[in-house]
């Protein structure tokens, strides 16, 4: 037995984020844990690598009891983390990166840049990751930036690797690459612990799962004897249904984008001419790796951005280059991609949370004067319509966890009621209770006849909600497909900025 | 009120002062080791300080006059800041509102109403073009408010100052004083205590924190600035007018500026003295109080008032026991100083925080 943790305890004032935790790891294994977000997964990890102190409990490494202060701590008893937010320093080259916080020294005292270089190659040789020393990390593709994490804790030296999320901002081919190489580290003696909730992942990678569910360990299985029916009917605690959705007439353009352009600093453009339609009464996907323009796209069409040239007809009319006001008049709403740079302000209240770009409707103020009755019967609607579990409107957005304040900020954008809904990225990060919610309300909206335009990094999300499909590459729209003619496959390669041979 | 209701008051408002309450703690203690150094007990020196600034009737005037400007002054930083624009130039916006008030009063002529009314118009119109200024130009070329409204504020005192030492300057007494003519009596504001200067100014004060609270909890535009102020994006993702948000912000912080240097010309002083409004640091204590009360507006209005009993206070220590009047000011900026701990401490918890809903703590 490498790694024990007994009887792990972890209390947040009157929340258990962990309850009598059990987990063992042995050399060259890799123990996959599961749990929907909030089931105390990343408490686990994070008090195993010494961020966080249990409340009560032990850990034994080899049988001898230890105590982790700090990450410190646990890097000298080789342990080492794969974020999932990338801790790189990206005007640096990936060798720098490397060696960061032990670089190897020139007369005892300057950073010997050739030496962090000669580590690099002997590292990637070792255990067959390659990459290339001296390159900038910011140049880097999000796949290659996740090796870079992965070479620095082999260069911390590190026997048990955990892994955090490791795949939620990769590709399909990424993933599969990353799978391997973890397979590869396990067979070299390396034991890897992975937090996921994606469970095809689980049944590719590892030998044996855990399960978490609201902070309690529920159980633990050999991979060969479970499926991924078991295991998430184990972390959510009842049956998932898969999902069928019945096609349905559309009812003409709501959303028309010719021939978009919006330039960059150098001579590439950001948005190379790309162009999409969503009819009503059709949700239409944008796969694509993220940062090939989606922000972009998203920005322009909701006026944040003004784009260099090229029409967006809503309704008919060109509303390219208005304000996000005229826009969201013109019958535009958007969830946005990130819940906590655009969707909400971390000290505002639920209530202010939920009138944001409702507050000139009638019924919330007229002459410029709030109506505190109104707001408040309009906020609980929202909170209750939309399972928002909270404490009373008062309490602050930050407060909420973040499948929580999420429901809250889709449940604003889809009350807009209009024809139009940009839904981007609208279940990064929450459970699969939660995820499940929200893609019952985007079905919902399409089922008005409204038009839904779905952005989002993951391609199960977009093959299951999705009528039509367009794949987003470097700016241009590289493919379109209707939901039948769609396969992992043939939106990965386009993704990845690949031809299709047996094209249609 | 329901009692549940009541109770719920009573946590927020439990929640508002125990900070300011705690750090006015602190403060007092640091206060009471430098006491010790002079060679005085805290404890009396504590209990003639606070006498002689709340618990008599004279000097409770006193702090309560001294207030006013504060109280304004404090307003004005709270209406820019929870914005989000660090307005750091009220100084300068007040001293242009008061001195174009003062101005109009000397020499528009006709009844005391009329010239009353235009003379307060015309002194906080003046002190929103010139808190217009700086919004301008960051608007036009990005150019940091917090340094262009600090820089106006040296530019607005001596302009003043130029005037009040040349053209405008009162001849009529020996002329040495660099300041305006006195007002007319008509224009002056009513005293509300026979024995003491205490006027109708502080309750020019008290209704401008009355205006307060209403933008901030009822109107739209209080909405939208607050949010702007919390997270920028959020509002503008939000659909929210930025620039005019921006613009009305500005404005009005100048002109509740003015009207605090206009209560004092018009109520105590009924001239405009050259350094009158700056050698009193009243906008700089404004600022304090705004910070110690988080910018929460019935916060800035007792804080104000305790900030100035503080200074009331200290003056009367130093002529009854000869203990130098800074302490006052050590006792000041040590709050100041533990309420700033308290935003550190309450930033990193909230970052805490939010990466733990990332990572998934809770349920």
């Amino acid at each position: 037995m490498l790694l024990e943790m007994k009887h792990i305890t972890k209390v947040y004032g009157s929340l258990y984020a962990n309850d009598d935790v059990h987990l063992t790891l042995e050399k060259g294994e890799v123990l996959a844990v599961v749990g929907e977000n909030g089931a105390g997964k990343s408490t686990l990890m994070k008090i195993l690598y010494g961020l966080e102190q249990p409340t009560s409990g032990e850990i034994y490494l080899n049988g001898a009891l230890q105590r982790f202060r700090s990450p410190h701590d646990a890097i000298a008893k080789k342990i080492g983390m794969v974020q999932q937010h990338f801790m790189l320093l990206n005007p640096c080259t990936v060798a720098e990166n490397i060696v960061y916080g032990r670089e190897p020294k020139k007369h005892g005292l300057f950073f010997d840049r050739e030496a962090a270089v000669r580590i690099t190659e002997e590292l990637c040789g070792r255990y067959g990751l390659h990459i290339d020393p001296r390159r900038r990390v910011g140049d880097c593709p999000v796949g290659l930036q996740q090796r870079v994490e992965i070479l620095k804790v082999l260069y911390q030296d590190a026997d048990i690797i955990i892994f955090d999320e490791p795949s939620a901002v990769l590709t399909p081919q990424e993933v599969n690459e990353l799978l391997r190489t973890m397979r590869k580290l396990a067979e070299m003696g390396k034991s890897i612990i992975i937090i996921t909730h994606k469970l095809h992942e689980v049944m590719a990678v590892a030998d044996r799962v855990m399960v978490m569910r609201l902070g309690k360990y529920i159980k633990e299985m050999p991979k060969e004897e479970t499926s991924v029916e078991e295991m998430s009917y184990l972390m959510v605690g009842r049956r998932i249904v898969e999902r069928k959705v019945a096609p349905q007439k559309t009812t003409g353009t709501v959303l028309d984008v010719q021939d978009l352009v919006l330039a960059g600093s150098d001579e590439k453009n950001i948005l190379d001419h790309f162009h999409l339609h969503v009819d009503g009464g059709e949700i239409v996907g944008i796969a694509g790796v993220s940062g090939n323009g989606q922000s972009e796209l998203i920005q322009c069409l909701t006026g944040l951005l003004s784009p260099t040239s090229g029409k967006i007809l809503l309704n008919g009319k060109d509303v390219s280059g208005q304000s996000v006001g005229q826009i969201r008049e013109a019958g535009c709403a958007c969830i946005p991609e990130d819940r906590y740079l655009w969707g909400c302000a971390a000290q505002a209240t639920l209530t202010e949370t939920a009138i944001m770009a409702h507050q000139y409707r009638p019924e919330i103020s007229s002459k410029g004067l709030l109506s505190g009755r109104n707001t408040r019967a309009f906020t609980q609607s929202l909170l209750e319509g939309y399972d928002v579990r909270n404490s009373g409107q008062g309490q602050k957005a930050g407060e909420l966890s973040g499948g929580n304040i999420q429901k809250l900020i889709v449940a604003r954008e889809i009350e807009q009621k209009s024809p139009l809904l940009i839904a981007a990225e609208p279940t990064r990060g929450v459970d699969i209770g939660a995820m499940e919610f929200i893609h019952n309300k985007l079905l919902e909206k399409r089922e008005r006849g409204d038009a839904v335009l779905l952005i989002s990094s993951e391609l199960t999300e977009i093959m299951s909600l999705s009528d039509r499909i367009y794949v987003i590459y470097e700016g241009r729209t590289a493919g379109e497909f209707r939901k039948e003619e769609a396969s992992e496959e043939s939106l990965g390669i386009l993704m990845m900025g690949g031809k299709l041979h047996e094209a249609i | 009120m329901k009692p549940s209701k009541a109770k719920e008051l009573a946590g927020q408002i439990w929640r508002a002062l125990r900070q300011p309450l705690a750090a006015a703690v602190f403060g007092l203690l640091v206060g009471a080791v430098v006491i010790l150094a002079c060679g005085q007990n805290p404890v009396t020196v504590y209990i003639e300080m606070f006498n002689k600034s709340f618990f008599t009737p004279y000097y409770l005037f006193s702090t309560l006059t001294r207030a006013t400007p504060i109280i304004i002054c404090a307003m004005a930083t709270g209406m820019a800041w929870r914005a989000g624009y660090i307005n750091i130039g009220v100084e300068g916006q007040m001293v242009t509102g008061t001195f174009a008030a003062t101005v109009a009063a000397l020499y528009i002529p006709g009844p005391p109403i009329f010239v009353g009314l235009v003379s307060w118009i015309a002194g906080m119109a003046a002190g929103a073009l010139y808190a217009l200024l700086p919004a301008v130009l960051n608007w036009k070329f990005q150019v940091s408010m917090v340094i262009t409204t600090l820089m106006l504020n040296y530019v607005a005192n001596n302009i003043a100052s130029y005037f009040v030492t040349y053209p405008l300057k009162d001849t009529s007494g020996d002329g040495l004083a660099l300041q305006t003519a006195e007002i007319a009596e008509g224009l002056r504001l009513t005293r509300l205590s026979s024995t003491s200067t205490f006027n109708a100014g502080f309750l020019i004060a008290a209704a401008v924190v009355l205006l307060m609270i209403f933008i901030t909890k009822k109107t739209v535009f209080g909405y939208e600035s607050k949010m702007g102020g919390f997270n920028s994006s959020f509002a503008r993702y939000g659909g929210t007018k930025q620039v005019k948000v921006m613009m009305i912000t500005m404005a009005l912080s100048g002109a509740i500026a003015s009207l605090a240097g206009t209560a004092e010309v018009f109520g105590l002083k009924f001239r405009y003295a050259d350094g009158m409004l700056s050698s009193t640091n009243y906008a700089w204590t404004g600022l304090m109080a705004a910070l110690i009360a988080d910018l929460d507006p019935a916060g800035m209005f007792f804080v104000s008032i305790f900030l100035s009993g503080l200074q009331i206070g200290g003056s009367a220590i130093q002529r009854s026991l000869g203990i130098p009047l800074e302490i006052a000011t050590i006792i000041q900026c040590c709050i100041t100083l533990f309420v700033s701990v308290k935003l550190v401490f309450r930033f990193t918890r909230g970052k805490a925080r939010r990466e733990e809903a990332k990572g998934g703590a809770q349920a």
